[in-house]
């Protein structure tokens, strides 16, 4: 793609979010979330293969879909109420239609089902955009509204999406969407505090964001979308690949890896508030979940490939590819848990 | 509820069903959005002339501009569809799913 080009679309995908985070007024807010898909939708049809083009209209359909509801509770509140204002979206009729709209647009459960076949078709690198970036102007919203949306409604979108997101990742033999299942449970566990704790959400997006990316970029610096192409990793960059399963266990969160973090501070989060029943599913959830990873990291570690490698193993020659973005996430990705009160007291 | 009201709700409401039930052709999902952008775009001056909000005035027109931008980008991905998979009915968009 044209530099030029490649500019003004990254640059509209960093307008179109930043519109929305400061937005106050519904139009605002949803001129920002249309910029915004307006503007992946060359970097998903970039390459013009079947598959791609597939995924860019399904993509397109929903999130067209997803804005005009979310305009159409506006403006319906704003017939009812007089008020345009976010966080004055006072009427539960509209605040649940507009709780659906954005559940919607960033793919939770009961309306996830475009989301693994979105990323199935793209690269991983827009894959990457649309996982982190993407998310982060509808849970703006999401965060905004919580207040007004009734907890019902909020409570059964996190559960479905916990229990979906480990669920379809268990049959799963493609990367990219064993990825689009785990970003589904994890928005899940976002969801389930966006009332009684917005920033145990920020938390957990902020942790989500950083593992996510470190996962990407390692599939994306080894190359493989496939379970099976997995298990010839370690020829292409062993030490890669140890730290991959290190962050695949973050993704899944176990205890000593940044993943615990976010799932330690909504469970402590919901046993104060006396939802007992509701953290014991959240937690049994996150087991399915969990398997998948562990599977993954069965297949990098202890598995060896079909294929008999005759040429001098790959990781002897060079690998050109930028790596910095890589060794950042990663050590983000498994070494934040120690810090977790300075987090803890930066986000209060 | 007002009879302006209770006509753009159904418009939009329609619309609504018809991306969601009638899945056929992607140039009638198009459709369906195009139609639903036309009820907002009611609301949203009606509403303002309603309740003589000046200042609302240009927002049908954003509205207006934004939702030209996005059927212009369907009808780019209607020809997409169109030379990759050959047709656009709804049903061969399946490479996806597995």
């Amino acid at each position: 793609m044209n530099p030029y080009v490649l500019s003004i679309l990254l640059i509209s995908l960093g307008l179109g979010t930043t519109l929305t985070f400061m937005s106050s007024h519904w139009l605002l807010a949803w001129m920002g979330l249309e910029i915004n898909t307006l503007a992946i939708i060359p970097l998903m049809a970039q390459k013009h293969h079947p598959r791609a083009v597939e995924a860019t209209t399904k993509y397109f359909l929903i999130q067209a879909t997803a804005a005009a509801m979310i305009l159409f509770a506006a403006s319906t509140n704003a017939w009812i109420c007089g008020q345009w204002d976010i966080n004055q979206m006072s009427h539960p009729l509209t605040s649940a239609m507009t709780m659906t709209a954005l559940a919607l647009k960033i793919g939770l459960a009961p309306l996830h089902l475009w989301l693994p076949e979105v990323l199935q078709g793209i690269t991983l690198t827009t894959g990457l955009i649309l996982s982190t970036w993407q998310k982060l102007a509808p849970l703006a919203l999401i965060i905004q509204t919580a207040n007004n949306t009734h907890p019902f409604l909020l409570t059964t979108l996190a559960l479905c999406s916990t229990l979906v997101g480990g669920w379809g990742g268990l049959n799963q033999t493609q990367l990219r969407k064993i990825l689009a299942y785990s970003s589904i449970a994890h928005l899940g566990w976002m969801i389930l505090v966006s009332q009684m704790a917005p920033q145990m959400t920020i938390i957990a997006l902020i942790t989500y964001i950083v593992m996510t990316t470190a996962a990407f970029l390692m599939l994306n610096n080894i190359n493989s979308t496939k379970i099976i192409t997995l298990a010839s990793a370690w020829t292409k960059a062993p030490a890669l690949t140890a730290l991959t399963c290190l962050v695949l266990l973050s993704l899944g969160g176990l205890p000593p890896l940044t993943g615990f973090m976010p799932k330690w501070l909504i469970i402590q989060e919901l046993a104060n508030q006396g939802l007992a029943a509701t953290a014991t599913i959240i937690a049994l959830t996150a087991l399915l979940s969990l398997y998948f990873y562990l599977r993954l990291t069965h297949a990098l570690t202890l598995t060896l490939s079909p294929q008999i490698t005759n040429a001098t193993t790959p990781w002897r020659t060079p690998n050109k590819q930028p790596t910095l973005a890589l060794s950042l996430f990663t050590i983000m990705a498994t070494c934040l848990l120690p810090i977790t009160p300075t987090i803890f007291t930066l986000m209060t | 509820m007002t009879p302006t009201h209770f006509s753009f709700t159904t418009a939009f409401i329609l619309g609504l069903m018809g991306v969601a039930f009638h899945r056929t052709h992607l140039l009638s999902a198009l459709l369906c959005l195009e139609g639903m952008m036309l009820s907002l775009f009611i609301a949203l001056s009606v509403w303002s002339f309603q309740m003589g909000v000046t200042n609302f005035t240009p927002a049908p027109m954003m509205l207006l501009a934004f939702s030209a931008c996005e059927a212009s980008a369907g009808l780019a991905l209607l020809v997409a569809t169109a030379r990759t998979h050959g047709t656009d009915r709804l049903q061969n968009l399946n490479l996806l799913q597995c």
